[in-house]
């Protein structure tokens, strides 16, 4: 016999309280002398001892009560042929959990791991009784309890089944275990069992982490705990990446996208079309002749801008075993035009070097879509800088502080500007006006002008310092000796601001050669070499016009347009107070959803704290204003569908205590098999009530009609004998 | 009542004052042999010829005249009168259950205070009083006697008594009558804590020797309502097996067994002609024996009416 809640046990120590009063009683006699002695004659003496035996008797019928009262609350559980003769009933607390990530959309045939999981689930759900407990639960990147500790019904069990659907999240195993066993604890059951359906997916389930196996094992100690896979093959093509590799975002402009589709089945797949759509409109479509099993293949895709705004791109492949991965989705900011700005205090040599490394051309020659101005410092545009969206400050000696402001808030705005060292700088100056502002312009306090030369009066060459860089990535394409040609002779020294972070750096853990900071929505890049010859090499080689036009891309790009994956948290963030309180986001199936708006790190921010679906959404600073759409993909990490086979599963869950059942007449067995456990506490609670209503009986029989004479007597002064 | 007692302690003026109201002896007209304003209390014992009267029932056979049967045919009852001097003989239980009390009078005590009070008051009539004292034997016996100073002889041989345990009356009570040399009044202060049978004996020996018995049963109140709760352990004062019960439980038994001895000693005292009277300890002994005498003198008064007719 085991208890369900053995701490209640203690209350057996309850039993001496009846036997303590008992004894306090007895031990509680008052002597009197008596002269009437022949009247307490011998009649009166046997009735005192059958008061006596009765007493001891009522005595008995209490404690007893009592201890089957005890052990009813303790909730007992019988198994065995020992307990055969006890009384009870067979009651099952049972955890039905569904792995409800994307994977277990893949279909083989008609049916999907989903259906076949429902399927499972309402054959568990025909070996629950009435007022058994269950708990179900989808599975997924965050999980849904469904039912809750709920008393079976058949009705209701089928009701929430029928709202259950695969969510395009990847399954978080790792807090599978804690969340089951939390749900366990909650059920006030005899017999507790936890059935887990999922596909068992190779990735998962293929090298379980130590944290991972200790808390399957602690769910063993709580449950009985099956596992139930619905298995499939591993056959799955997914579009896992799509991204912006060169051109331009803007109007007029054609932009090259890199699509990455990957066969994660185990034979090859043929033929593989990619149709890449801009804003639902098909416009390109490449082909793939094959992809091996297990390898990816890239295609570009070639996206001409006839306007200007947010632009929604998804490149897509046909794959009927699961569709939800075969889309990919990125959001293109097309601007326009980009205007770039550039005050040159070096002299002049500085911005031609710029301006030619921006327009690539040899000619130097603008489109009506692209301009780059350049200006001779020490003039500064008196009026508004919003023509503009990127500003090159180099070799420029000092700003005021009132250009430093307006700076400010031109980057705020969600525009960037690009600073050059060089001979003229006053690095005092600059370090001044970032003490005097809260917030710094630049992203490093600047020092002393140093040789980067070797011995031998040879410049250090470039590294990048973070390789997955939007600069940094086609810098990658380059030949090496053509990176290392160039040199970097001298440099200024540079402390960086907590908010920045290096970019590229010289070669062999060198000092940083650019730095990165946001303000705003905008951003800042410094370099800490000059635009011109006089440090460096770099306008000489192509690393530097590659550099420039990834660097003006990359500024004029949107924080939106960077995808988000299914799960992720989706903000929007404004320069100034916006009218309405809450901003509002629409989801792919068009649901509306508003959001509060508020003021964080002097910005405002509206945060979706979940995007729960795969697809654009919108988001706007109001329901009339215009939307900004948000790419949000399905994490391709669940795209791998295939299974662990039966074997290695027993080996990996072995250890746990988890049994697998593998199909329905396995499962059927091993419930039969671990549902033996009955639960008496009826049983004791009735019979407890029966003892207790017996011994009230008994007392008012004993008491009652020998206490009524006494009642007449109260009257008396002497109602206490002393 | 113990405070009252106190107060009292034996015979206070203010009780005597209160007694001095009562008319004990508002009986008969006889006057005591030395003053003789008072009537005899032994009315009916004396060989006085007084005068006749018609014969009623309950009148005693022995005093139908049967030679006025002879002549007229009807029954008349010859009534004596005699001026006489009547002693009062008082006799006390001091056995060992006498010396029960649930509050700080035990009944000996209430006994010892009756007597001196009863002794007082027929002295003071100048009466004659004689004591008895018996538990399981006559411990002490004063021969009737007129003067006051037997008031003293009284509380010193009342202070002497040391209770014994007694298991019969009857005995106790021959004795005492063989000692009787003269027809008197015999008041009887006990529980009567024995067999009815064993207490009819002994007293109807003194009534069957001419006396006037009175018999005062003096009770704790506890013992008449046994107002006992919880366990409690009796020891009984007499030699008994202790009991170890619980008083509210046998409390019914108790009262009826109690209840029934009492009543049939009262029937039989009744059926032998003796006057009974319950005194409970608890009660203020002026208001007892104040009661106890307008009882006596309603149904003296009664007889002597109808003695008249």
């Amino acid at each position: 016999m085991t208890f369900l809640n053995p701490l209640l046990l203690i209350g057996a120590l309850g039993l001496a309280l009846p036997i303590l009063a008992h004894l306090i009683n007895r031990q509680q006699v008052q002597r009197t002398d008596w002269a009437a002695m022949q009247f307490l004659n011998r009649s009166i003496r046997v009735r005192s001892r059958q008061i006596r035996l009765r007493d001891l008797l009522l005595l008995l019928m209490r404690c007893l009560a009592l201890l089957l009262l005890v052990i009813a609350l303790a909730r007992p559980a019988t198994t065995g042929e020992g307990f055969a003769w006890l009384p009870g009933e067979t009651r099952a607390g049972v955890v039905i959990a569904i792995d409800g990530s994307f994977s277990m959309q893949h279909r083989d045939g008609d049916a999907s791991r989903f259906d076949r999981a429902l399927e499972l689930t309402r054959f568990i759900g025909e070996r629950l009784q009435p007022g058994d407990l269950v708990s179900l639960v989808l599975l997924g990147g965050t999980h849904r309890v469904v039912l809750r500790n709920a008393a079976y019904d058949p009705a209701r069990f089928a009701k929430a089944m029928e709202d259950l659907q695969p969510t395009p999240q990847v399954l978080d195993l790792e807090s599978v275990p804690k969340h089951l066993a939390a749900l366990v604890d909650e059920m006030d059951a005899i017999q507790k069992e936890v059935y887990l359906i999922s596909d068992i997916q190779t990735r998962h389930w293929e090298r379980t982490s130590v944290p991972l196996r200790e808390s399957l094992v602690q769910l063993g100690h709580s449950a009985k705990v099956f596992l139930i896979p619905v298995s499939g093959s591993a056959e799955n093509l997914a579009v896992t990446d799509l991204d912006f590799v060169s051109g331009f975002l803007r109007k007029d402009a054609v932009a090259r996208y890199r699509a990455t589709v990957n066969n994660f089945g185990e034979s090859p797949a043929s033929e593989v079309e990619i149709r890449c759509r801009v804003e639902g409109v098909q416009i390109d479509t490449k082909r793939i002749p094959m992809i091996a099993p297990g390898q990816s293949e890239t295609v570009s895709l070639f996206v001409p801008f006839y306007n200007a705004g947010p632009k929604r791109i998804s490149a897509e492949v046909t794959d009927a075993s699961l569709a939800v991965d075969n889309v990919c989705r990125v959001v293109a900011s097309v601007r326009e035009r980009v205007s770039v700005l550039c005050f040159d205090g070096s002299g002049g040599d500085a911005s031609r070097l710029i301006k030619a490394g921006l327009l690539a051309r040899p000619t130097g020659a603008e489109d009506e879509g692209y301009s780059v101005r350049t200006v001779q410092w020490p003039a500064f545009p008196v009026g508004s800088l919003d023509a503009f969206d990127v500003i090159v400050l180099t070799d420029v000696p000092e700003i005021t502080a009132e250009q430093a402001k307006k700076l400010l808030q031109f980057v705020r705005q969600g525009n960037s500007l690009v600073w050059f060292a060089g001979e003229s700088v006053k690095a005092a100056a600059w370090n001044k006006l970032a003490e005097e502002n809260s917030v710094p312009l630049l992203p490093a306090k600047l020092g002393q002008t140093v040789d980067t030369r070797d011995e031998l009066g040879v410049g250090k060459p470039l590294a990048p310092t973070l390789p997955d860089h939007a600069l940094t990535r086609p810098l990658a394409s380059l030949p090496e000796d053509l990176l290392s040609e160039t040199r970097f002779l001298r440099q200024i020294q540079v402390e960086p601001t907590d908010s920045s972070f290096p970019v590229l750096s010289l070669a062999g853990g060198g000092s940083p050669v650019l730095l990165e900071h946001s303000l705003g929505r905008g951003h800042v890049f410094l370099f800490t070499t000059s635009a011109n010859n006089d440090w460096n090499n770099m306008a000489l080689t192509p690393v530097f016009p590659m550099l420039m036009q990834q660097i003006v891309t990359h500024l004029t790009g949107r924080e939106f347009e960077q995808p988000r994956f299914v799960g992720d948290a989706l903000t929007l963030a404004y320069v100034d107070q916006p009218d309405a309180n809450d901003a509002v986001f629409e989801t792919p199936s068009e649901q509306t959803i508003a959001v509060p708006v508020r003021s964080h790190r002097n910005q405002y921010v509206a945060l979706l704290e979940r995007a729960d679906e795969a697809g654009f959404y919108t988001a706007k600073v109001s329901v009339q204003a215009p939307g900004m759409p948000i790419a949000v993909n399905v994490d391709s990490k669940e795209s791998d569908v295939s299974c662990l086979t039966a074997t290695a599963l027993s080996q990996v869950l072995q250890g746990t205590g988890i049994e697998v059942a593998a199909n329905e007449v396995e499962l059927d067995a091993r419930i039969n098999m671990v549902r033996t456990r009955r639960s008496s506490w009826r049983f004791f609670l009735v019979a407890a009530l029966c003892l207790l209503i017996g011994e009230s009986l008994l007392a008012d029989r004993v008491l009652g009609r020998k206490t009524s004479p006494a009642k007449t007597a109260s009257s008396s002064p002497t109602g206490e004998a002393t | 009542m113990s405070e009252h007692l106190n107060r009292v302690h034996y015979l206070k003026p203010e009780m005597l004052h209160q007694l001095d109201d009562l008319e004990m002896i508002a009986r008969e007209v006889v006057e005591g042999l030395r003053v003789g304003s008072h009537r005899s209390p032994l009315r009916g014992f004396s060989t006085e010829f007084s005068h006749h009267r018609q014969y009623a029932p309950g009148d005693a056979i022995r005093d139908i005249d049967w030679r006025v049967y002879g002549r007229t045919s009807r029954y008349y009852t010859k009534l004596y009168e005699a001026e006489t001097n009547y002693d009062c003989t008082i006799l006390i239980d001091g056995s060992a259950s006498m010396t029960y009390g649930s509050a700080t009078v035990s009944k000996l005590e209430y006994a010892k205070y009756l007597a001196a009070s009863l002794a007082y008051i027929v002295l003071k009539q100048r009466d004659s009083v004689g004591l008895s004292v018996f538990d399981s034997e006559v411990r002490a016996y004063l021969p009737p006697r007129s003067s006051m100073n037997l008031l003293v002889q009284l509380d010193r041989l009342l202070h002497e008594i040391k209770s014994e345990p007694r298991t019969t009356i009857a005995k106790q009570l021959h004795d005492i009558a063989l000692m009787m040399k003269r027809r008197s009044v015999v008041v009887v202060i006990s529980d009567f804590f024995a067999d009815v049978n064993d207490i009819m004996s002994g007293l109807d020996h003194l009534r069957h020797d001419g006396h006037n018995v009175i018999v005062l049963h003096t009770l704790d109140p506890y013992e008449l309502s046994f107002p006992f709760k919880g366990t409690w352990q009796f020891d009984g004062l007499e030699q008994e097996e202790p009991l170890t019960t619980q008083g509210e439980r046998i409390r019914e038994d108790y009262l009826r067994q109690f209840n029934r001895y009492r009543e049939a000693f009262q029937t039989a005292c009744g059926g032998s002609g003796i006057e009974y009277a319950l005194v409970e300890t608890s009660r203020p002994l002026d208001g007892v024996l104040s009661e106890f005498f307008h009882q006596r003198e309603a149904m003296l008064s009664g007889s002597a009416i109808g003695g008249r007719t």
